[in-house]
């Protein structure tokens, strides 16, 4: 009876695309990790092995997850944090493991207390969020929102993991969802000024997205002005990278702007062609003005710039990594190289390092072409999507923070990730979730999820 | 504060980002093919395997050009551990500085990566690569150092081929190899550095036929520039295949001859067959052993040298050099006259020696005595009538269309054009027409009277020896010719198309009979001018000439045919600075008929007169 109504009220979308990425995921791993002298799936001295017991760990995780009644993550929101925290604790002690100290355990079977720190947070985030008034947005709330949020990451940078570290600024997203922003403490900053007496601004209680789209377009416009845009089938026609900038955000306004009209009611259509030319003007304005200040900085300044975002021209030194990836991604072509026959990002050839982890997407790419990675990226983006469905259907407003906490993780692992393999975003070392090669991802990441699941599918039965 | 809306600021991103990201990947993976050329820079190797190029015989299939094993010694800089620096050198016969000048040149040198997103270039040299450290050493100091190359890990050997002429001859017909640049390499994607191209001769005319088909493996490599496995199963891979072999007209015996008779001579002979219009034989003098040319060290060492040789060995003279073709030109002149009606086989002319000068012969009263005799005035009369025609009342206009239909049959022999033969460099010569004297005098401002010295092949007439001896072949024809060529057959095939293609001559072949009459009196009859062409056995058609040179001794040339029925070879001698044709060119001429028709030498006392001059100190005492 009870496992009629779950399998009724579970959402299949959500498993569905998460199973298909897992299996996708294990294929990949397998390729990637290919030693020809044992050729077995079910290795377990192998990493395909390896990832195969996960995923199998994962699922019997997934199951009891399952069996355990929703409401626990709420009613335990504290200890599971507070656990998590003693964990992130515990990790400084350890050996160090390649200059970090991320692993507690020995070897392949450790496991990283930070991958799990972003469930333990989300819950803890979705319980203080849940127990607060909604009108009531006080410089307090925000202040122990952040708390919540600065505790994880203090103790992760000193791991240190810069990856995972920026990864934790996604709750500033659920916190803008739910309408905590910095707007209470810009407000008090601003009604200083004597005869200044504002309610609200729009920069504090936007300040989270603009923050983000201001980073993204400085990062994406030094990242392509450096190059030249060349066509393969148009000989001779160069386009200066910074026109490149200013002319795909002319054709994202664009085809934004049309989309958004089909969508918006007529009321709503001045208003929407308001929003799209002035988010072109201001994103024009940003990206010109980094352009601009860019070439007027000190040459240290910029080399400084440069290293970090690795434009670098040193594709044998400083950049390899990168170089590396991109020649893998690039070369896949239309319909790539085919299964288990990449050249660059081979395990034998080893030219991509971390090819099954951090550069899983390489493999991917370069073996399954353009059309691999089209469904990669409709696949992650369709998952998120879902996740905001779900999200937004949730009665308990635990479950809606929660699973905006999952969407945003998901989504900023997903965006540094593919980012950092198409030349977009600096190397920062993150997984991509469901394909990387590694337990603890592999476990939290479904954890995640399977704890969304539940969530979702038991939002019928108790208001909270 | 209402806040769902912030739903779509959310969506609004994570569409947003995938749209830009898909754009970039659609970009990187179809649009932009840079970053697959960057994959095959780092992953893909190309292994070539060079074929070696293809072999050369000469007519009666004697190997003139073959191939020699040589090895380069290679470096792989990760793998040498303590190089004992002095050691080595002594191993390999360096200086221990010249030694560690080589890795910085190698460093330096080797390898460019030229990024095509940002135009910068960065140096490619990896401490994993191999690189050819000395390049050329031949098998006997091979063996000497193989023994010894374990002692010096990184360094190993890799075979290579070179040219080996068995024959110390034919050095202006063959040319050499030198190493391909990097233009040559931009241009062509066959080449890859240190790769040996055509430099002159038939090496370079016939590059993309001697070079072969390289054999290329396509591997994938491992970051530590290991080969793992064939790309793609060895779908793209291909076999080397040798360059197939070239079989020439040339008898490389006859050249060796013609060179052994021009020693310490300037001046060249071509030989033709004039059935074929294959070149027998084509001796520049000076000549050189075209193994000097063998080798990056044998070039650099002997190339200079013969650079500044003031005899020029390295001048194709057969082929470039542009004198008056003197008396000789007498025979074509005879042929138009005919043709165009103006004198008949039984015409004669006094000896006036008021416009040319002769020398004392009896009176040329038919045209064969003319020829016999090579009778200045004769063909100043004759010419006359040609050039002047009478066909417009004022000599100057008339003198105008007589040049230009005179130049027509000029270059229907083949002067005043280029005879396009497998070897570059070949020059046009002149042959004068309107236009050209219009330059010189204004127009019709000139008329026969001025430009009365073509008519014996001085003046502004100027003509190389490969036409010569093309006009000889193509009198041995009674009209047409085929463009002299040095090649007979590329592997199954025969000549090349321009080769097979009969040109034939304004002069009807019933014409010619008179002409072959006056060169068979040159060599036979009393008073012929070229009497030490004579033969006992066969008889022999030729014609002298005495070229002025306003520089010095005047140019001996000779020009022939033999036998006179069924010509075997057609001939032109030219010695420079020797005074009177009869005297040097005819003689060695005839050496050269009766080398290639008896294949032995008859007389010879006369062989030892030529061999023994040294016609040479003429240009060395003058300087």
């Amino acid at each position: 009876m009870r496992n009629e109504s779950f399998s009724k009220t579970i959402d299949w979308g959500l498993l569905s695309v998460f199973l298909l990425m897992i299996l996708i995921g294990v294929a990949n791993v397998y390729s990637a990790a290919f030693d020809p002298k044992s050729p077995e799936l079910f290795d377990f001295s192998q990493k395909y092995g390896k990832q195969i017991m996960w995923v199998g760990i994962s699922l019997f995780l997934g199951l009891m997850v399952f069996l355990i009644e929703a409401s626990i993550y709420r009613k335990f929101a504290i200890p599971i944090y507070l656990a998590c925290l003693a964990l992130l604790v515990v990790v400084l002690f350890m050996p160090s493991v390649n200059g970090a100290r991320a692993w507690i355990g020995i070897g392949s079977l450790g496991i990283q207390p930070a991958e799990f720190a972003k469930i333990g947070t989300a819950i803890a985030l979705s319980s203080y969020i849940n127990s607060i008034n909604v009108k009531q947005q006080s410089v307090n709330t925000v202040i122990v929102a952040n708390i919540i949020l600065v505790i994880p990451m203090l103790l992760i940078l000193l791991q240190p993991d810069a990856g995972t570290f920026v990864v934790f600024t996604s709750f500033l997203f659920v916190m803008y969802r739910e309408g905590i922003t910095y707007d209470p403490i810009v407000l008090q900053l601003i009604n200083l000024i004597p005869g200044v007496k504002f309610k609200k601004t729009w920069v504090g209680s936007h300040f989270i997205p603009i923050l983000f789209v201001v980073i993204f377009l400085s990062i994406i416009t030094l990242l392509m002005s450096n190059n030249t845009i060349t066509f393969t089938f148009l000989p001779g026609i160069e386009i200066p990278g910074f026109f490149g900038v200013i002319g795909s955000l002319f054709t994202i306004a664009l085809i934004s702007f049309l989309v958004l009209r089909w969508f918006s009611s007529k009321r709503e259509q001045n208003r929407v062609t308001m929003i799209v030319i002035i988010g072109f003007v201001l994103c024009s304005f940003i990206s010109t003005f980094v352009n601009f200040s860019f070439q007027g900085l000190r040459k240290h300044q910029k080399d400084r710039i440069e290293l970090f975002l690795g434009l670098r021209e040193d594709p044998d030194g400083e950049d390899y990594n990168r170089n590396r990836a991109m020649a893998a991604v690039g070369s896949g072509g239309l319909t790539g190289k085919g299964y288990k026959n990449a050249s660059v990002a081979s395990v034998e050839s080893n030219h991509v390092p971390e090819s099954e982890t951090d550069f899983i997407f390489c493999p991917l790419a370069e073996e399954w072409g353009f059309i691999g990675s089209l469904a990669i990226m409709g696949m992650f983006l369709f998952m998120l999507i879902r996740i905001i469905k779900i999200a937004e259907r949730q009665k308990s407003r635990f479950n809606r923070v929660y699973a905006y906490s999952v969407a945003m993780i998901i989504f900023y692992h997903f965006a540094v990730n593919i980012g950092m393999n198409i030349g977009f975003a600096p190397v920062i070392g993150i997984p991509l979730p469901f394909f990387s090669y590694g337990g603890s991802s592999m476990m939290s990441f479904s954890v995640m999820i399977f704890i969304l699941l539940k969530l979702d599918s038991q939002r019928g039965d108790l208001l909270s | 504060m209402n806040s769902e809306g912030r739903k779509y600021v959310v969506l609004l991103f994570f569409i947003i980002v995938t749209v830009i990201y898909t754009t970039r990947l659609f970009y990187m993976q179809v649009i932009d093919d840079s970053w697959t050329l960057r994959a095959q820079q780092i992953a893909e190797k190309r292994k070539q395997i060079t074929p070696p190029r293809g072999v050369v015989f000469d007519r009666f299939g004697k190997k003139i050009v073959t191939n020699k094993t040589f090895f380069n010694l290679m470096m792989t800089e990760e793998k040498i551990t303590h190089l004992d620096t002095n050691a080595f050198a002594k191993l390999i016969g360096w200086t221990p500085h010249k030694v560690k000048s080589r890795f910085w040149e190698i460093k330096l040198g080797e390898g460019v990566y030229h990024n095509p997103h940002s135009g910068k270039t960065t140096s490619n040299y990896q401490k994993m690569r191999s690189y050819p450290f000395v390049k050329e050493i031949g098998l006997e100091q091979m063996s000497k150092i193989a023994p010894y190359l374990h002692n010096f890990p990184g360094f190993y050997e890799e075979i290579t081929s070179m040219r080996s002429y068995p024959y110390a001859n034919a050095a202006n017909i063959l040319g050499y190899l030198s190493e391909v640049t990097k233009e040559e390499i931009d241009v062509d994607n066959f080449y890859r550095p240190s790769d040996a191209i055509g430099r002159a001769g038939l090496e370079k005319f016939y590059e993309k036929e001697l070079r072969g088909i390289k054999g290329i493996h396509y591997v994938v490599t491992s970051a530590l520039n290991n080969a793992i496995e064939p790309y793609a199963n060895g779908k793209y891979d291909t076999t080397a295949q040798q360059g197939p072999p070239l079989k020439l007209g040339v008898s490389i015996n006859l050249q060796a001859y013609g060179e052994k008779l021009l020693k310490n001579k300037r001046g060249c002979i071509v030989a033709i067959e004039p059935k074929t219009g294959e070149i027998l034989a084509l001796v520049s003098a000076p000549s050189f052993d075209p193994n000097l040319f063998v080798g990056r060290k044998n070039i650099s060492k002997n190339y200079p040298k013969l650079l500044k040789d003031p005899n020029k060995p390295l001048y194709p003279r057969p082929l470039s050099a542009e004198y008056p073709p003197g008396s000789t030109f007498k025979l074509i002149q005879s042929l138009v006259g005919l043709q165009e009606g103006v004198i008949t086989p039984g015409s004669g002319f006094p000896c006036t020696k008021s416009m040319v000068g002769c020398h004392n012969h009896p009176s040329a009263t038919t045209l064969a005595k003319a020829i016999q005799y090579s009778c200045n005035p004769y063909y100043y009369h004759l010419v006359k009538r040609i050039i002047q025609q009478g066909k417009r009342k004022k000599n100057t206009e008339d003198s105008e269309i007589g040049l230009n239909k005179w130049a027509k049959y000029m270059n229907s022999f083949g002067f005043g054009i280029s005879l396009e033969t497998d070897i570059n460099g070949v020059r046009p010569g002149l042959i004068p027409n309107s236009k050209y004297y219009d330059k010189w005098y204004g127009h019709h401002n000139w008329a026969f009277s001025t430009i009365r010295s073509i008519s014996i092949g001085q003046g502004e007439v100027k003509s190389t020896p490969l036409q010569l001896a093309n006009l000889a072949a193509i009198i041995a024809n009674r009209g047409w010719y085929y463009v002299p060529h040095f090649v007979k057959s590329i592997g199954k095939k025969g000549p090349l198309p321009i080769y097979r293609k009969k040109k034939y001559t304004m002069v009807r072949g019933k014409h010619f009979g008179p002409i072959i009459e006056g060169m068979r009196r040159v060599v036979n009859e009393k008073g012929g001018t070229g009497s030490q062409a004579k033969m006992d056995s066969i008889i022999v058609c030729g014609k002298t000439g005495t070229v002025q040179n306003p520089h010095g001794k005047d140019h001996s040339v000779f020009i022939a045919f033999a036998p006179k029925e069924q010509p075997k070879i057609a001939i032109a001698v030219f010695i420079e600075n020797a005074g009177f044709g009869g005297t040097w060119a005819a003689p060695i001429a005839r050496l050269m008929m009766e080398k290639f028709i008896l294949g032995k030498i008859v007389n010879k006392e006369k062989e030892e007169r030529i061999l023994k001059s040294d016609l040479d100190g003429v240009k060395k005492n003058k300087e």
